[in-house]
């Protein structure tokens, strides 16, 4: 048997790679358009976050294509909804890597699904811009070729929360979380914990609730927050899930009671009014009203032309999707001029991805040699605006985006613990972002 | 059987060997269409004896995750012991759990299948730390017979596994069907008290059923684990259970090819309504059930039997 | 240990109201008209759409707040009276006595249709209207803060027990219901119009899921899912209840809603397990349920 499967895959695999190769060497005239596939969520809970992603990627894509498209080549965005679930996420992503027209992925918004077509992208050599999934689990142990990262991970992005929270509120000593049952919401809760502890050896975690993603209702884990009576609450949640706990939270006093800090906050504040002072940050720098997103004339005119369209402002989400195809059209331009105007295969637009440094709309990325985008971390508070409805973020700071970030190959969470208190000095201070 | 079915099935094997090299697309859809077909036959065999489980999925999820944890702890990590393995596990759950629940008929049958299949869906999504919870786990791709092999190959190689198997295990259940077992199966159905009278422990009869019926839907978790290479919490929720019946039933329950026509078809209707109307269908899947039920009792299986051996198959609406 | 054991049995009550309304529908149907109605939390989900839709359109046409109230009943009985007697006539009908798994299969074709059809009209994104619950305010119960509303719902819950034993022990349908349950050759010929008892029960079975559905709303989000997650849920609560048992119902709302919020508080790693765990326990003692009659295998 074990012959006979040899004499198989000798015969049979050479053969399938040069009608592959045949493929790929057609592929690289310049193509009428750079057909790209864009993974979001587009219905359940998760669309609240998904949605502005796929907005954005529109608008972009329209903006983009006006502009003359990517080396003159227009991009063309066929879009998939991740609510179906891994299964069907996965199967969609297979045929559309098997035609060939399709040369790079921005997949995906959920950590688990981005775990699951990791392996997928390897197989099948697609090149793959993980727009959003933080989870520093993704490309940790594995060697990664064609999954890239620009919008950084869930250790620069918690561990930026704790040092913000210690510095407005050293007195901290019962601290609280509630987080989402999957790896987005574990990872973080190991993080926040580790510089907890590491950072502030003496505070006590009195209750820890990890409620299902998607659960429409909070009322008892309110409760079970409210009867901790915690100095501060720590939360991820996102999506429908934070608006909801939002609603249900404030009425019920949480919002007074306790410190609360909504990591990815910065996607209610158009929605839902959130008292004064609650610490809201957008995991990374996608802020489209920080100083550095308002000086760029681009961001501004994106940003209204969304409002115009939609209705609301961008939210974080939109400006990460956003940057996510500034990045890949950097990367598939800068493949282009590599091959002096020809137009290049998929594994050429990976080559380019290497180590590129990109400036996006809200800031920089650069792509380290695992991958990861090192990106900065803008933290603030709630406060109310002389020229919005809602609610805007104060009392900035910007974290350099190195400085939270672990070696590459060595275990995050361990590296927080090699860390000393000292070093929450270094960093800049609240309210120094302007 | 006659003549005409035994081309049919011939007919039906001959295009699935050929299949991949037509349509190399269609080979992942046509693997997962023959793991859920596995699971629905397990599902079909119980309501041959009138026995209705909402909760079969769970045996698809102990399948998948048995291949995943020997995946990732390298215990029998080879196509072949896989395969073996993830249906053993899955026959000693559904023996272990069936001693208890074959006790009972009807409504009770189908509530007690629920509940279990959701105290493990919920373990599956909460036990973060054992199981990945919601995000599932990763599986890679096994050794065949000790060689390793990349996934494409790998892929050819089990979709032919699963077709062997389909055949091979099919008739070996065609047999069993036909034996007194079997026969003492459908009459759970009809009526239990006489099989009693008989000598005939009901008990064991349904035990039997049930532990076969648990192992065809662990084979099945278990092609599906591999093929897609990554198991998820969902394969055990109950809604999946009732996709089962719903294939079983669609596919006709009268014969061993009704639930793998039945899943064949569905991941073909799937393939062409996610381009027209991805939003419609649940709702496509709904009708054609109730389509089924209402003017079809013998399934798409019975329509070709019906043609070749009137008035001889089994349906649900009896 | 009062003080710790207040807020438990408060939260516990408010989520066992909730659970109890969707729950005592499925019951109920089930006790008249012998089906298990997997579509059941469909309508909760239905009701709960409607009633957020309606809500939302008064708050947008600057309506007085208070009517979002009669908004919440009104979903509910738009949803029993536009779904009720149309889907018990045609599809429910055509399943009496023709055993469990077809009518297990016609009402999962049915929620599938449903399922899809939610989508269609409402959409895919989560909907908000919490007006109700923000008009009645809080109570500050220890340190913990609750709503009013919480505390109105198992006022509600309370109240639709006791009017549902009013209407079948002290009224002349009640009566005639109670009959059919006992027996339905004998009722027929009794002169009673068993066809009619039928399609009231599953009304009143749809309305009582819509209206938990519909009352649940001011306090939760609504997005697709939330019926299939329901349905289970309720399922679980009337199967430790024992089927077509109405105070069966009650009781099992509150232990499992307990078994709920006991592991929120102590475990909350298993909070999703314990309804279905507690499930498992009870059935694997008493299959038939806490209340239910015994009946193992069909003779």
């Amino acid at each position: 048997m074990k012959k006979i499967l040899h004499h198989w895959t000798t015969a049979v695999l050479p053969a399938a790679a040069i009608a592959l190769a045949a493929t790929v060497a057609t592929a690289q005239e310049k193509p009428e358009a750079l057909s790209i596939g864009v993974f979001t969520f587009t219905s359940g809970p998760a669309a609240a976050y998904g949605m502005p992603g796929k907005q954005a990627a529109e608008l972009m894509i329209e903006r983009i294509n006006a502009d003359g498209g990517v080396a003159g080549v227009p991009i063309e965005a066929t879009y998939v909804d991740e609510a179906q679930g891994a299964e069907g996420v996965i199967s969609e992503y297979r045929s559309m890597a098997e035609d060939q027209d399709n040369q790079v992925m921005i997949a995906a918004l959920s950590s688990g699904n981005c775990l699951a077509l990791a392996p997928l992208a390897e197989q099948l050599k697609m090149p793959t811009i993980a727009w959003n999934c933080d989870t520093h689990q993704l490309l940790r142990d594995s060697e990664l070729k064609y999954t890239y990262r620009p919008n950084g991970n869930t250790l620069p992005e918690f561990t930026a929360f704790v040092a913000y929270l210690l510095e407005r509120q050293p007195d901290v000593k019962r601290v609280a979380i509630i987080n989402p049952d999957y790896s987005f919401g574990h990872d973080a809760a190991d993080i926040v914990k580790t510089a907890l502890a590491t950072f502030a050896p003496d505070v006590e975690i009195v209750a820890e609730l990890f409620p299902k993603l998607g659960a429409s209702t909070y009322q008892t884990e309110i409760s079970r927050l409210s009867s901790a009576r915690p100095d501060a609450i720590f939360s991820n949640l996102w999506g429908a899930d934070l608006e909801n706990f939002v609603r249900q939270a404030g009425p019920r006093g949480i919002f007074q009671q306790s410190q609360v800090i909504l990591a990815l906050g910065e996607t209610v504040l158009q929605r839902v009014d959130l008292p004064d002072g609650v610490i809201v940050g957008m995991l990374g720098d996608g802020y489209w009203l920080s100083p550095d997103a308002q000086s760029k004339p681009d961001t501004v005119a994106f940003a209204e032309a969304y409002h115009e369209r939609y209705g609301e402002y961008p939210v974080f989400p939109s400006m990460k999707m956003a940057n996510a195809l500034v990045v890949m059209k950097a990367a598939v331009e800068k493949a282009v001029e590599d091959k002096n105007g020809e137009w290049p295969s998929r594994d050429e637009i990976v080559a380019a991805l290497e180590g590129m440094t990109v400036e996006t709309m809200t800031g920089e990325t650069s792509l380290r040699e695992d991958n990861d985008g090192i990106v900065d971390q803008v933290i603030g508070v709630t406060t109310a605006s002389d020229s919005h409805e809602f609610k805007v973020i104060g009392d900035m700071v910007r974290y350099d985006g190195e400085a939270f970030m672990a070696p590459v190959g060595e275990e995050p969470v361990e590296w927080i613990k090699s860390l000393e208190p000292s070093f929450l000095d270094t960093l800049p201070a609240a309210g120094s972002y302007k | 059987m006659s003549r005409l079915l035994v081309l049919f099935a011939a007919a039906a094997v001959l295009a699935l060997l050929i299949l991949p090299a037509a349509m190399p697309s269609s080979q992942f859809i046509m693997t997962i269409a023959i793991a859920k077909g596995f699971a629905a036959l397990g599902v079909a065999l119980l309501l041959r004896g009138g026995l209705i489980s909402i909760g079969h999925a769970m045996y698809f999820a102990i399948g998948a995750y048995a291949t995943a944890f020997m995946m990732k702890f390298g215990v029998l990590a080879d196509l072949a012991l896989l395969l073996i393995g993830s249906t053993l596990v899955t026959a000693v759950c559904g023996l272990v759990f069936g001693t208890f629940l074959v006790r009972f008929r009807a409504i009770f049958f189908a509530m007690l299948n629920l509940a279990v299949s959701m105290v493990l869906f919920a373990l599956l999504s909460k036990l973060y730390g054992l199981t990945g919870g919601t995000d599932g786990m990763r599986v890679a791709t096994p050794a065949v017979f000790g060689l390793e092999l990349d996934k494409a190959a790998f892929d050819d190689i089990l979709y032919y596994v699963c077709v062997g198997l389909l055949v091979a295990i099919g008739l070996l259940i065609r047999a069993y069907l036909k034996s007194p077992l079997g026969y003492a199966l459908m009459s759970i159905h009809t009526n239990e008290i006489r099989l009693e009278y008989l000598g005939v422990s009901a008990w064991s009869v349904t035990l039997i059923a049930y532990t076969i019926s648990a192992a065809l839907a662990g084979l099945g978790g278990a092609m599906a684990a591999l093929t897609i290479g990554h198991v998820l919490p969902e394969y055990a929720y109950w809604t999946e259970s009732g996709h089962l019946v719903l294939t079983a039933v669609l596919g006709g329950i009268g014969g061993v090819a009704g639930p793998f026509i039945g899943s064949v078809f569905l991941e073909a209707v799937h393939v062409l309504a996610v381009d027209v109307a991805a939003d419609a269908w649940n709702m496509i899947l709904g009708a054609a059930l109730l389509a089924v039920i209402f003017f079809l009792p013998h399934g798409l299986h019975g329509l070709l039997e019906k043609r070749a051996e009137p008035r001889k198959s089994q349906g649900v609406v009896e | 240990m009062l003080q710790s054991l207040l807020p438990l049995l408060i939260d516990g009550l408010a989520n066992a109201a909730l659970i109890f309304f969707v729950a005592v529908g499925l019951t109920l149907v089930f006790s008249v008209l012998r089906i298990l109605n997997v579509a059941h939390g469909s309508f909760y989900s239905i009701g709960a759409y409607g009633a957020a839709t309606l809500g939302l359109w008064l708050v947008s046409a600057g309506a007085n707040p208070w009517l979002s109230y009669p908004a919440l009943l009104l979903s509910a009985v738009f949803v029993a009276a536009l779904f009720g007697p149309a889907i018990e006539r045609t599809l429910i009908r055509w399943t009496y006595g023709k055993g469990e798994a077809v009518q297990i299969l016609v009402t999962f074709g049915l929620f599938l249709i449903l399922e899809d059809l939610q989508r269609m009209v409402f959409g895919v994104q989560s909907l908000y209207q919490d007006t109700p619950m923000t008009l009645l305010g809080i109570t500050q119960i220890g340190n913990v803060v609750y709503l009013n509303y919480q505390i109105l719902l198992i006022v509600l819950a309370v109240l639709v027990l006791v009017g549902l034993r009013l209407l079948i022990k002290h009224t002349r349908m009640g009566r005639l219901l109670a009959a059919v349950v006992a027996d339905r050759e004998v009722s027929e010929a009794m002169g009673i119009d068993t066809d009619r008892m039928y399609m009231i029960a599953f009304s009143i079975g749809v309305f009582l899921a819509a209206l938990g559905g519909a009352l649940a709303t001011p306090t939760t989000g609504v997005a697709p899912g939330l019926g299939a997650e329901t349905m289970v849920l309720a399922f679980a609560v009337a199967a430790i209840g024992g089927l077509g048992q109405i105070e069966g119902a009650a009781i099992a709302s509150v232990i499992v809603a307990t078994a709920k919020v006991l592991a929120v508080y102590f475990v909350p790693a298993l909070d999703s397990v314990a309804p279905y765990l507690v499930m498992l326990l009870v059935l694997m003692v008493r299959p038939q349920g806490l209340f239910g009659v015994a009946e193992t295998r069909r003779v």
